[in-house]
């Protein structure tokens, strides 16, 4: 019964406050240029509006391009599960899956992405398919190291497990392998998500365009799904971080309804500071050259590298 | 079922194998009928040796032994004994028996009335009982004939198409690179002799040195190796699979390399016994110089088979990359990581059989439907070939490890036994075992990258060339070969543990730890690690939480958005109105970005060339990129060119053509024997 | 409190990395501006708590040294020097950034193997601050190996002294003073040095390339 509960509430934050985090990140780089920008709403009714509208599809194209947006969307629906939003509602027996399972949930998403970037037969399917594949390529490495580093230390790959040891031990944010692996998320999130300095998500030009350039074909309500699903990565990234370096229900004293209640409230304030805190990143930094991309993916992984190592060689010492 | 029962299963199904061998010959001219009855024979046998395997496994009675032929010349025993790890490697070369013969019912047709399908045929039973043999010997010099007609009858079916000057290249480089590997086992073989007095596998090897045994796995490591194609002795690969017919090479990359892998694990593991340290830490630094360099490699080629042959190079590579974490942990006694880490790569050398044997299935219905391997021509097969293309589908996303596919099961073993076994204090070992977590990391997301352009841009799209233009189906058996693979692939990878099961049976065999204990449950997965609660993963509830969120989405557009309307137009092209096939990207193309990034590896060199017209408005522009392999060049070329110069001098020096200096040498040799007897 | 000192050990660490990564001349100062700042930072939480605890005030005023040298005067003084040095767009580093960062790490992996057999270190609490800093030493050094333009030697050269510093604070709390200050004024001597030194070389052969000053020879 438990697990019914954790279900429901997963789905219903996750997709209710999915599109909110993209509207913050736009209000946010409007309020630094001085201009009033777009509500903070704003993505709710674009996808109301996509989904009423019809779609056109190409006649090159097959069942994979019309299957692409649902798969796209269901398994990031279905990773979102395996990163709970707050400690207190998780099922007592685990929910059935690590991180590892969640990279490669994602994984199936990026593969039928990238295979219906290929379907249409244009070019710029195939140039957001080919980028992507470097893209990701590059970012897996840094993912599987870091989430590697904190499990070690957890002692457990499952994500809850890992949340709910992190609490435990009580430790400052200032510790370096916190530092570290916020840094090396942070930057993961950077790539993943297709945010700048990797790729433009508000781009037009395709010579600029990863992410875009994939979807380039899409309308209507195909297009709704593959935004959607695309935010929820995104916040089941955000989720992570939040969840696992700056835990927060342990400081929660008291038990019942109220306490999920206040738990969910405080999980949105933090979604809602990373945000902004990505927004600023985005501000200060401009998109990179496409082949300077493995630069940040190098110090990405350097990142992650280096928490394990201050971990580990150091004698595994108190977290 | 007793073991009596086994045992007569298994003998009855080497007849039949033998028999079909001997009824393809003599049917040799009858292409059709030849052709119907050895592969109705072939699956046959395959189907019996299976079950005698799998009840082998499952009831875990002790050896089975079968007498073959016993001789009076001392150790020409012919004896197979069969324990746990034989049965399931048997077991799995009989499955992709069973599919391939499926196959090839429908394939061999096109070689109807050009070639003997007899001969081919008889080559393929005989190459199949030979690994059959491999798998069972019992003592090495049983175990070594076997291993040398494996090898000639591949290279006899690698040559098949000989007309072709590639191929017969192609197979030189094999046998050459092959019986330099079998000679480094003779040598093993022979100090393994000399220690314990006999040839018997199953034996002990306490009479042996510990810097003998030292000796005898870098000896074994180097042959096996190159039989399994890691790097860098992986040279004869990618020319040795893609020349091959398709159905020998998936039953080549799928069946044939795996039986280096036994050899390392009943040599090294079941006979030597693993006692230091860094036999695991060099299996796992070749391990991750294979996986990444197989995998940086496929991505360059545009020919259906290299590409696949590159990755069997990556998947051996993260095979050995489990073995040595296995190695490694026996070596420190701690025997659980041990055999869970000997099973994650069991399992994975048996995914690998059936996606990669699958994939090697649907290149030669490619190549059977359209005449050409090279991706660069291909395109909107999708479209003509809609099961081909599912299937090809399935085994692309298995073999990049992804829910809720076999492959993922694997490496999600792999990395737990990493995992399990990372601690603190042991520094050396843990950086590593992290570096191998790096290593499949990125293996895993370039052969995801490699398979989307492997099956992107041969089945979507718009066909690239007017060859292509007339494709059908393929014949229905080749569907079906492929569709039982698939099949298996999908239901290992959602139930996993029936086949866990039966290559637990080999870990508590070999090392006598069973970890079933620990993985409970039909659907659910379950490893206890060290500190905190269990990691739990079910690929079943993955599989239908995605379809309940699909049909949640599906529910939820058509409440909000009404119904489905839709209007086919053509690609956006800019306002061009000049789509074409031309503008679509190409392979070289897609794997441009990754071979600029890894460019180190490749070192690409380019050569543009504009042919016709003015300088500034060409006819047409060629536009050539080659990647060159560094091994060839920089290791094996200048040894083969100074071990050729070499040759030829002492050829001068010792072929004079003089009859008395020939006389002399015999003279010599006499009296230095003469005087050996005398001081020695 | 010494798990302040740990992350900001790292920090310095991670800005040294920053540094092998950057591509610009002008990148290379701010980062060095930003990595002093930090190491200033460190020097000034040990100055104050030597000042609760001991009463020394020679921490807090090498502290006070580190900010107005590096933090203030040296980056200006190079800036001001290359700005009037002739700046041709080329390449100014070997191979290419993400093998120059694999290796700096590989090089942090090595210190801490070579550091971990000293008596006394390897159970010390100090002991990630002392590998670190270490490795800000070997990287600075890899640092000026790697760069073809006479200010990378420079900037390694500070990056050096920096990271010895570093070690020497964070290791013994702080060096007698007269050994601080005398380092400082060596530093601060060879770095005037060579600024004027890269001017007079860019004027003569107009370039600072250190490949093209291998015609030199013979």
């Amino acid at each position: 019964m438990s697990y019914i509960i954790y279900i429901i509430i997963q789905i219903f934050v996750m997709v209710l406050t999915a599109p909110l985090v993209n509207g913050i990140i736009k209000k946010a780089k409007a309020f630094s240029q001085k201009r009033t920008g777009p509500p903070v709403f704003q993505m709710y009714y674009d996808l109301y509006k996509l989904i009423q509208k019809g779609t056109v599809v190409s006649d090159v194209s097959s069942w994979i391009y019309k299957a692409a947006p649902y798969v796209v969307f269901s398994t990031a629906l279905a990773a979102a599960l395996l990163v709970p939003v707050s400690t207190l509602v998780t099922p007592t027996n685990s929910i059935p899956g690590d991180f590892i399972l969640m990279v490669s949930v994602f994984a199936l998403g990026r593969f039928f992405m990238m295979a219906a970037g290929l379907d249409t037969g244009s070019t710029f399917g195939g140039m957001g398919s080919s980028r992507e594949a470097m893209i990701s390529s590059l970012a897996e490495p840094s993912i599987l190291v870091c989430l590697f580093t904190a499990g070690l230390i957890a002692g457990s790959t499952s994500l809850d497990g890992m949340m709910t040891f992190m609490q435990g031990t009580g430790t400052s944010p200032t510790h370096p392998v916190v530092v570290l692996l916020f840094l090396a998320l942070l930057s993961i999130i950077m790539m993943e998500t297709a945010r700048i300095p990797v790729d433009d998500p508000s781009t037009h030009l395709e010579l600029t365009m990863v992410h875009e350039a994939m979807l380039l074909e899409y309308s209507g309500r195909h297009l709704a799904l593959m935004e959607y699903g695309a935010a929820i990565k995104q916040l089941v990234f955000m989720t992570l971080l939040v969840n696992l370096l700056i835990p927060h229900d342990q400081l929660i004293g008291f038990a019942g309804v109220g306490a999920v209640v206040v738990s969910l409230l405080i999980y949105l304030l933090k979604v809602i500071l990373l945000a902004v805190l990505i927004a600023l990143v985005e501000i200060n930094t401009v998109k990179l050259r496409l082949f300077s991309i493995p630069n940040l993916a190098a110090l990405s992984f350097i990142l992650s590298f280096l928490a394990f190592l201050q971990y580990f060689l150091m004698g595994g010492g108190n977290v | 079922m007793g073991a009596l029962q086994i045992d007569n299963f298994i003998h009855t199904s080497i007849l039949i194998f033998a028999v079909g061998a001997l009824v393809a010959l003599a049917l040799g001219k009858r292409d059709r009928l030849c052709n119907l009855v050895s592969n109705s024979i072939c699956i046959a046998a395959g189907l019996l040796l299976m079950v005698a395997s799998a009840m082998k496994l499952l009831s875990g009675s002790d050896l089975i032994q079968i007498e073959l032929f016993q001789s009076s010349l001392p150790f020409l025993t012919l004896e197979m004994k069969i324990d746990n790890l034989s049965a399931l490697f048997l077991m799995i070369l009989s499955v992709l028996t069973i599919c391939v013969s499926i196959y090839s019912m429908g394939y061999i047709s096109h070689y109807y009335g050009k070639r003997h399908v007899g001969l081919f045929n008889f080559l393929y039973i005989t190459f199949i009982l030979s690994m059959i043999f491999v798998f069972t010997s019992s003592n090495a010099v049983f175990f070594y004939m076997a291993w040398e007609a494996m090898s000639l009858l591949s290279y006899f079916l690698v040559i098949f198409e000989s007309e072709r000057m590639e191929n017969q290249r192609a197979g030189t480089l094999y046998i050459v690179m092959t019986h330099i590997a079998t000679a480094f086992l003779l040598i093993g073989f022979m100090i393994i002799y000399s220690y314990t007095k006999s040839f018997d596998l199953f034996g002990s090897s306490d009479a042996i040195p510990d810097t003998a045994k030292n000796i005898i796995f870098i000896l074994f490591l180097l042959g096996f190796s190159t039989k399994a194609g890691a790097i860098p002795v992986h040279i004869w690969l990618p020319y040795a699979h893609p020349a091959a017919p398709s159905n020998v090479s998936a039953l080549m990359s799928g069946i044939m390399i795996k039986t280096a892998i036994y050899g390392l694990i009943r040599f090294v593991l079941g006979f030597l016994g693993v006692q230091h340290t860094w036999w695991g830490a060099l299996l796992i630094g070749v391990g991750i110089v294979s996986a990444v360099l197989g995998v940086a490699y496929a991505l360059m080629e545009h020919d259906i088979k290299r590409l696949l042959a590159y990755s069997s190079v990556e998947n051996i590579g993260i095979i050995l990359i489990g073995l040595g974490v296995s190695f490694t942990a026996l070596a420190q006694g701690n025997e659980m990581i041990g055999a869970l880490a000997l099973i994650a790569s069991i399992l994975h050398a048996v995914n690998h059989t059936f996606f990669k044997g699958g994939l090697f299935l649907g290149a030669g219905s490619v190549h059977y439907a359209t005449g050409t391997k090279d991706i660069e021509k291909l395109g909107g097969l999708i479209k003509v070939m809609p099961v081909t293309a599912v299937l090809v589908l399935c085994f692309s996303l298995a073999i990049s490890a992804i829910v809720p596919f076999n492959g993922f099961i694997s490496e999600w073993l792999t990395y737990q036994s990493i995992f399990a076994y990372i601690a603190p204090g042991q520094a050396g070992t843990n950086i590593l075992f992290i570096l191998a977590v790096a290593a499949l990391g990125l293996a895993g997301a370039l052969a995801a990258a490699c398979f989307v352009k492997l099956f992107g841009i041969s089945f979507l799209g718009l066909p690239r060339s007017e060859k292509i233009s007339n494709v059908q189906e393929v014949p229905v058996t080749m569907n079906i070969g492929m569709g039982i693979l698939a099949f298996l692939c999908l239901l290992m990878g959602v139930f996993p543990l029936f086949i866990i099961r039966l290559i637990d049976g080999v870990a508590s065999d070999l090392i006598g730890n069973s970890i079933l204990g620990q993985l409970q449950g039909g659907f659910l997965l379950t490893w206890y690690s060290m500190d905190l609660s269990g990691t739990v993963i079910s690929p079943f509830e993955i599989l239908i939480a995605l379809g309940v969120l699909t049909l949640l989405a599906l529910l939820a557009i058509r409440v909000f958005g009404g119904e489905y309307m839709e209007r086919k137009y053509g690609t956006w092209d800019c306002g061009f109105e000049g789509i074409n096939s031309r503008t679509q990207y190409t392979a070289a193309g897609f794997s441009k970005p990754i071979k600029i990034v890894f460019r180190i590896l490749f070192r690409p060199s380019r050569k543009t060339e504009a042919i016709g017209g003015t300088y500034y408005y060409p006819d047409r522009i060629e536009y050539k990129v080659e990647s060159e392999s560094i091994f060839e060049k920089y290791v094996y070329l200048p040894a083969f060119s100074r071990i050729r110069t070499f040759s030829r001098r002492t050829k001068f020096l010792v072929q004079t053509g003089n009859i008395q200096n020939y006389l002399v040498y015999i003279f010599i040799t006499i009296l230095a024997l003469m005087a050996y007897n005398r001081f020695v | 409190m010494s798990s302040l000192f740990d992350t900001l050990s790292v920090i310095i660490l991670l800005t040294s990395f920053v540094l092998v990564a950057n591509k610009r001349i002008k990148s290379y100062i701010k980062t060095f501006r930003v990595q002093s700042a930090f190491i200033a930072l460190a020097a000034g939480i040990m100055g104050i708590q030597s000042i609760m605890e001991e009463g020394r005030i020679d921490v807090l005023v090498v502290c006070f040294v580190i900010v107005v040298l590096k933090v203030i005067y040296i980056p200006k003084l190079l800036s001001r020097t290359y700005s009037g040095v002739e700046y041709k767009v080329e390449k100014d580093f070997i191979l290419n950034i993400p093998i120059l960062v694999l290796i700096c790490c590989g090089l942090v992996v090595f210190t801490y193997f070579s550091i971990a057999t000293i008596d006394g270190i390897s159970q010390g609490y100090n002991d990630i601050q002392i590998v670190n800093s270490v490795s800000v030493v070997v990287i600075g050094l890899f640092f000026m190996i790697s760069r073809k333009k006479a200010i990378g030697q420079i900037i390694g050269f500070l990056v050096l002294e920096n990271g010895i510093f570093i070690t020497a604070m964070f290791a013994t709390d702080g060096m007698p003073f007269i050994v601080d200050m005398g380092i400082f004024i060596d530093m601060l001597t060879a770095v005037m040095i060579m600024g004027i030194m890269v001017y007079q070389i860019s004027d003569k052969f107009d370039t600072i390339n250190i490949d093209k000053l291998n015609k030199l020879k013979g």
